[in-house]
């Protein structure tokens, strides 16, 4: 009964009170209609950016997913096609569904790994010690340099047969192969690329670490709980909105993977299409094979399965994400 | 309109298209109105002419070629050139954009992975009545290189470089070895014998395993009778993609190559990672006129060769071509470009082979004399001593050849990672290039 009251408490004096009365007391003239229009100039550079760059070629990419364009023909032999598009990708193309095996399997690994990744070393890094602003810069650096080319060429480097990632082994004697050329191991490489990456998260799970109250870690000592047990029973459930914010965040991401793909196969998805994620299928079909219709029906069921893969993420949300400002 | 299936009706669908196409015609044609701005679609008043010339390559190729338009300059000083140049890596995907949106380059450089891709969608101008009404002078031309730029009957590309398939091997290493070295006419068989007994003295592997190499498999498949294509039809059966693999598995398991990763790194086109300069091979399977360029990333002293088997199955490659956009305001200057390009003796000078053996013979025989590279020579020898005894050029690979190229990568890997039998592997690649070329 009281959290609710309080909420209503709270509320009420914070709603401003209606009618032209408030403007008065604010000592402020009423303001013309045109603020509307004012808001929406103010707002057009974004708005005609979103509407040029994003909103016009997407539906464009609609239109061509039922069509064969080709990119190279003129506009007179672009011909409506239907579905066909959308029948050939599940039923017909074999490397349809193995890109999709690739990029669910990068992303399923990836994702948790990184995330865990970022949680461990937000914890160490949440103590204060001599140093630790350091520390979490050298951390975020891999980060900072991102999806990039330069980074993904020296990894692969790092993981060829003369790379660095061998000379390590032989310190202990093992004998290591050419991992990104090995097709049970390329994917891998980027996996642990894509995990090592974990700045981002890293850095919003340490704000959200600053956020727990000392209070509770307090009160569980108080109680007799242990390291562990507070882990799971304070910094888990407190830290679970920023848990689910990075999980939505780096789920898109880790579907999104292109750049290390493209550059560890030269843009073939090779070995033996280990590596064929699902953004580089759809680049080869279209800039390679030019079939930008099939190439755009693609992109639009990838967006619609990762909205879907989002959607259920926000349902599961329910059930074990814990808002402190909520009843509890 | 009704149920949304009747799209496909042809009585709904023109106005329906007109509708949505005119709305993305007007969005590609956005950037054209743009760049119309520039005002170079009109010719001026006063005879001005300026030519957009597009190509990929490296700085010493820009160098070279931005030399060769200036002289051109020089002599017709009304017109000029808005040079464009790239490296390989996404060349193609820009051409393609400028493409679609009806804005490609009046002259472009191509190869013969795209030349049928763009000629057959109607995007290179057909040069053969230029050629018939000597504007555009190709009787210095190997016959050769003329069929292998001719899609359905239409000369769609001018080449700039004849090229063959050259086994380029390692000289030193197999000298120190006291191995005997390679020779033309060896049978693929005898080459692969010899490259087991070579690795056994050399301690490295005998030779790149050539199976995902689409050059080696097509030389080979001339050598029994086949092609790689017949027009646009595949010109070998599924049997013979498996005898090939099955060959280059026997070489494999006889360690006459290197393992399958080593192999990998070696199926990348790129000069660098080419075996026989990494040093993991003795021999690697290249373009002849690649040879100069492999010798400058080793110290070993390279040598070149034809690919085994009977030498007069292969053909003069264009290495290169120009082409003119059909689109283009100035169809007779950009003509006129090509052919100085293609024939002027001080051009000739200045581009020696960087686009590979010049097409005309004249110059070609000009620039041989002239160079000093020992490793240029060679090919020049080498290819010259070939082309006396070549047969019919094959046609222009057809429209899906670069998915054909990458289809077969995959099946060799397939087989020589041992994840599929070279008959699995056959049956896989047969099926995807069908797809690919029947597309």
């Amino acid at each position: 009964m009281s959290p609710v009251a309080t909420t209503t408490a709270r509320q009420t004096p914070a709603r401003p009170p209606a009618g032209p009365a408030a403007h008065q007391r604010r000592g402020r003239p009423a303001r013309p209609k045109t603020d509307g229009i004012a808001g929406y100039v103010f707002l057009s550079p974004w708005l005609l950016g979103l509407l040029a760059i994003t909103a016009v070629p997407m539906l464009m990419s609609l239109y061509l997913s039922f069509t064969n364009y080709d990119v190279l023909s003129d506009w007179e032999s672009t011909e409506w096609v239907g579905l066909d598009n959308y029948r050939t990708m599940f039923t017909e193309d074999p490397s349809f569904w193995h890109a999709v095996r690739v990029t669910v399997t990068f992303a399923l690994v990836a994702t948790p790994l990184k995330l865990a990744a970022a949680l461990g070393v937000a914890l160490l890094l949440n103590r204060s010690f001599r140093g630790a602003g350091i520390f979490r810069g050298l951390f975020y650096l891999p980060s900072l340099l991102g999806g990039s080319v330069a980074l993904a060429i020296v990894w692969v480097n790092m993981f060829n047969r003369d790379g660095a990632f061998n000379s390590f082994l032989a310190w202990f004697g093992i004998e290591g192969k050419a991992w990104v050329n090995d097709p049970d191991f390329a994917l891998g490489t980027l996996i642990l690329l894509a995990v090592w990456q974990f700045g981002a998260p890293m850095v919003i799970f340490l704000a959200g670490l600053k956020q727990v109250p000392n209070e509770l870690y307090e009160a569980a000592s108080v109680d007799g709980a242990g390291a562990v047990r507070k882990f799971f029973a304070v910094t888990l459930p407190i830290l679970s909105p920023v848990i689910f914010f990075n999980l939505v965040l780096e789920t898109i991401n880790g579907f999104q993977g292109f750049t290390s793909a493209f550059v560890l196969s030269n843009g073939t998805g090779g070995p033996v299409d280990s590596t064929l994620m699902y953004t580089l299928h759809l680049y080869i079909k279209g800039w390679n094979e030019y079939q930008m219709g099939y190439a755009s029906a693609m992109a639009w069921v990838f967006l619609l399965s990762i909205g879907l893969v989002t959607a259920v993420i926000f349902r599961t949300g329910k059930f074990w994400v814990h808002y402190s400002d909520g009843e509890d | 309109m009704t149920a949304p299936m009747s799209f496909a009706d042809s009585h709904h669908r023109p106005t329906r298209r007109r509708l949505l196409s005119g709305l993305v015609a007007g969005m590609l044609a956005l950037p054209l109105a743009l760049g119309a701005c520039g005002g170079d679609d009109e010719p001026a008043a006063d005879g001005k002419v300026e030519l957009s010339f597009f190509w990929w390559g490296g700085e010493a190729r820009a160098e070279l070629t931005e030399k060769a338009l200036d002289l051109y300059t020089a002599k017709h000083p009304n017109v000029t050139f808005k040079k464009t140049w790239q490296a390989n890596q996404g060349y193609f995907d820009k051409l393609a954009t400028l493409t679609a949106g009806d804005d490609a380059p009046d002259i472009f450089q191509i190869d013969d992975n795209y030349l049928a891709e763009y000629a057959t969608r109607n995007v290179t101008l057909d040069l053969a009545s230029y050629q018939q009404s000597g504007k555009l002078d190709t009787t210095k031309f190997p016959k050769g290189l003329i069929e292998y730029g001719t899609v359905d009957g239409k000369l769609a590309g001018l080449s700039f470089g004849e090229n063959t398939q050259g086994l380029v091997y390692n000289k030193t290493k197999l000298e120190a070895a006291k191995v005997p070295l390679p020779t033309t006419g060896q049978s693929w068989e005898e080459h692969i014998a010899w490259a087991k007994d070579a690795a056994v003295k050399t301690k490295v592997a005998g030779t790149q395993d050539p199976s995902a190499d689409y050059k080696a498999f097509w030389v080979w498949l001339r050598q029994q009778g086949k092609e790689l294509y017949n027009g646009n039809q595949l010109g070998f059966t599924k049997e013979d993609v498996q005898k090939w693999f099955e060959l280059w598995k026997g070489a494999r398991d006889g360690k006459a190559t290197p393992t399958a990763d080593v192999i990998h790194e070696g199926n990348q086109t790129d000069v660098t990672k080419q075996l026989v300069v990494t040093g993991k091979a003795l021999t690697s399977w290249v373009w002849a006129n690649q040879m100069p360029e492999l010798q400058k990333n080793t110290k070993d002293q390279l040598g070149v060769i034809a690919y085994p088997g009977d030498a007069t199955k292969q053909w003069p490659r264009s290495s290169m071509y120009f082409s003119v956009y059909r689109g283009t305001e100035h169809k007779d200057t950009a003509v006129d470009v090509l052919n100085f390009l293609a024939n002027d003796p001080e051009v000739g000078k200045i581009l020696g082979t960087d686009r590979g053996l010049p097409s005309n013979l004249d110059i070609r025989s000009q620039v041989a004399a002239s160079t000093e590279n020992p490793s240029m020579k060679q090919t020049i020898e080498v290819v010259g001593e070939l082309a006396k005894n070549f047969g019919p050029a094959p046609t222009v690979p057809p429209k899906g050849h670069s998915t054909v190229r990458s289809e077969l990568i995959k099946a060799a890997e397939e087989a020589q990672y041992g994840r599929a039998t070279p008959a699995a592997a056959a049956e896989q690649f047969f099926a995807a290039s069908q797809a690919a070329i029947s597309r």
